[in-house]
């Protein structure tokens, strides 16, 4: 089941949450919605869910070409986790996942026996067998998270939509639980859409990252694309660590600054720090000269800040710690910075 | 390492023993409000509850039973249960609409709402009595229409003429005074309750397909029923004592609109105290249950709140 949506606009009186948002989520992908806070991106996966409606006149939601702009959630056949969850706090693991068929009509209900089958199957699903007595409250964050995933499976979702999945859980569990979700989709094979901050995140398990932005899309494409080719300075910002830097011209002659989209449309060039090449002070005529200010090297790589000599500008670069070893530069020592040329994709035209 | 840790506690508990905290008042400021406090519950709330029994039991038990046996008394009880009966789910229906409306909705006047089912507690209990005299007494509206040459609705005035139906003096004036009077006890004991538990369950349900009245009765009143079973029984604790608002529309006709409250008061003025008291000790053991109940629901309420937090 393929997601199509075109020209959504949603406005909270005078707040603008989307203005004219264009989404697509082919059938059987995993996709990312990618944005910082106020960025629409939630507000955009409860119009898919039907849990809110985009206002009146401004576009559509096509399931599979079929329109379902004005079919209110209950009867759209989304599966849809909340962030923190909100699994039903007065009922088992068993009653929370079996509710979905329960509420059926009487015609619609499956059996009894068919409901505890189906409910011990979606159990097994998300390894939570054996847990079907216990209360919410009962479980760890990360146990909550599948019983809430198993819950939305058990009518049979179309569409599975996530609302920051992870965003509630610590860092080691939030890691465990994105990868067992992407194995978990590459078995299930549903197409699925999840809201994240988390640039990691999207970046890790998505088949296909939109980046939002200020009631906007920024940028669509896999997660190799928008890391190596930013559209936007917003997009370069937001991926990661990025140095900014004013002087095009002197920058220009130490390495190639129009590279994966590093000349932003705002005349300016953005590096991330492991494209900042440092050499010995001497050793070369191009590099712009710079005085190492700190070193933070606990980690798998030594993360340099230089401050430029000609203007004061400051600017990271990440380099490996034999690298640094080689180097042998301490704070305050001079060295030279060059654009390093970049190393992927140079015949391949965005 | 293991002993290291193992001497230190030690020691700091040897030392708790001895000196007092830093900041913990000295003992004879807490011994002083102890006194205080006590002296003032027992003064004014215990002394006047043993009063009430101890009045009541002067000649011994035939007589406390023989004031039940009076027919006046028994309509008294009749009529207070009665009220309660029709006033406190009267007020749970609205506290729970109300407070959903609240809770779960964003719309113009939500402030001037939750004023407004505030008004009762901050209106005397006796103008609250007056409002109804005057809007529905022999010279108010009602009494107006029931007396108007050419009313709206002439089926409608006929039959109330027919019927000689009446409000004030009359246990509908009585059973629309206590309800004002115990109008906001549910909605004020949901409100925040339910705002606290939000919307993601209800539309959690929703999603998974359920009706709204499946999401009502299966998700949203499992959450809140013991918020909602305090505020009856306070609701129903005021309902059976209410006496400034009932007084003033009841017209005290023996047998037919006295409430148990106002019983007591005829009772006392007439110098029959034991039955008075008689009386007034059922009030007094209404609330000492209610009171009970109340610390039920809440320790019962804070278990599954700890349970809920402790885990999470």
């Amino acid at each position: 089941m393929s997601i199509h949506a075109s020209g959504i606009v949603k406005t909270f009186g005078q707040y603008t949450a989307l203005a004219g948002v264009d989404f697509h989520a082919p059938s059987g992908k995993l996709v990312a919605l990618l944005g910082p806070s106020g960025s629409g991106k939630t507000t955009l996966l409860r119009i898919l869910a039907g849990l809110e409606f985009a206002d009146p006149g401004s576009g559509r939601v096509l399931f599979n070409n079929e329109d379902v702009t004005s079919v209110p959630a209950g009867k759209r056949g989304v599966g849809f986790v909340f962030q923190h969850y909100a699994l039903f706090r007065h009922m088992t693991v068993f009653d929370n996942v079996a509710f979905g068929l329960r509420v059926r009509s009487r015609r619609e209900r499956p059996s009894d026996a068919k409901i505890t089958e189906r409910v011990r199957e979606l159990l097994r699903l998300v390894q939570l067998d054996g847990l079907e007595k216990r209360f919410p409250t009962q479980l760890s964050g990360g146990q909550r998270q599948r019983v809430a995933l198993a819950r939305a499976l058990a009518v049979e979702p179309k569409v599975l939509l996530l609302d920051e999945p992870f965003g509630a859980l610590d860092a080691k569990v939030r890691k465990d639980l994105r990868r067992w979700l992407r194995k978990f989709h590459d078995e299930i094979h549903i197409t699925t859409v999840f809201v994240t901050h988390d640039q990691e995140e999207a970046l890790e398990i998505a088949d296909e990252v939109v980046i939002m932005n200020q009631a906007k899309v920024e940028q669509v494409g896999t997660p190799q694309d928008v890391y190596d080719r930013p559209a936007t300075p917003f997009v370069h910002r937001f991926l990661g660590n990025v140095n900014i830097l004013r002087d095009t011209s002197a920058w220009g002659r130490t390495g190639p600054i129009h590279d994966n989209g590093r000349l932003g449309s705002d005349g300016l060039i953005y590096v991330r720090p492991h494209d900042i090449e440092v050499v010995p002070h001497g050793s070369d005529s191009q590099g712009i000269p710079a005085v190492l200010r700190y070193i933070h090297a606990a980690g798998p790589q030594a993360q340099l800040t230089f401050e430029v000599i000609a203007t004061g500008e400051h600017v990271e670069a990440h380099i490996t710690r034999s690298g640094l070893a080689e180097l042998n530069l301490k704070p305050n020592d001079l060295a030279l910075l060059k654009l390093r040329p970049s190393h992927s994709f140079q015949d391949y035209t965005i | 390492m293991a002993s290291a840790t193992a001497s230190l506690s030690t020691h700091r508990e040897r030392g708790t023993g001895h000196a007092r905290r830093a900041t913990q008042d000295a003992p004879w400021v807490k011994w002083t409000l102890l006194t205080i406090a006590l002296l003032f519950v027992g003064f004014f709330l215990v002394m006047p509850l043993a009063a009430v029994f101890t009045e009541a039991f002067r000649r011994g038990a035939g007589a406390y039973f023989a004031a039940f046996s009076d027919a006046d008394a028994l309509a008294a009880i009749k009529l207070t249960l009665i009220t309660a009966a029709i006033a406190v789910p009267a007020n749970l229906v609205f506290g729970v609409a109300a407070s959903w409306a609240i809770a779960k909705f964003n719309f113009r006047g939500k402030s001037l709402l939750i004023t407004l089912i505030d008004l009762p507690f901050a209106v005397s209990p006796v103008i609250s009595g007056l409002i109804y005299v005057l809007v529905f007494g022999a010279q108010g509206w009602y009494g107006q229409y029931l007396n108007a040459d050419e009313p709206w609705f002439p089926w409608l005035q006929q039959w109330l003429i027919e019927q000689d139906f009446r409000i004030i003096f009359a246990v509908p004036g009585i059973v629309l005074a206590t309800i004002f009077v115990t109008f906001p006890f549910v909605a004020r004991e949901l409100i925040p309750l339910m705002q606290s538990q939000g919307t993601d369950e209800e539309m959690a349900a929703i999603t998974l397909g359920a009706s709204g009245w499946q999401t009502f009765w299966r998700v949203t009143l499992p959450n809140i029923k013991w918020g909602l079973f305090y505020g009856v029984i306070l609701c129903n604790a005021r309902a059976m004592g209410e006496f400034g608002a009932v007084s003033v529309v009841s017209g005290h006709i023996r047998g037919e609109t006295n409430t148990m409250p106002l019983h007591v008061e005829i009772l006392y003025n007439e110098y029959n105290f034991v039955a008075a008291f008689a009386v007034a000790s059922l009030l007094a053991l209404l609330a000492l249950v209610t009171l009970a109940l109340k610390s039920l629901v809440e320790w019962r309420h804070t278990q599954s709140l700890r349970s809920e937090n402790s885990e999470s």
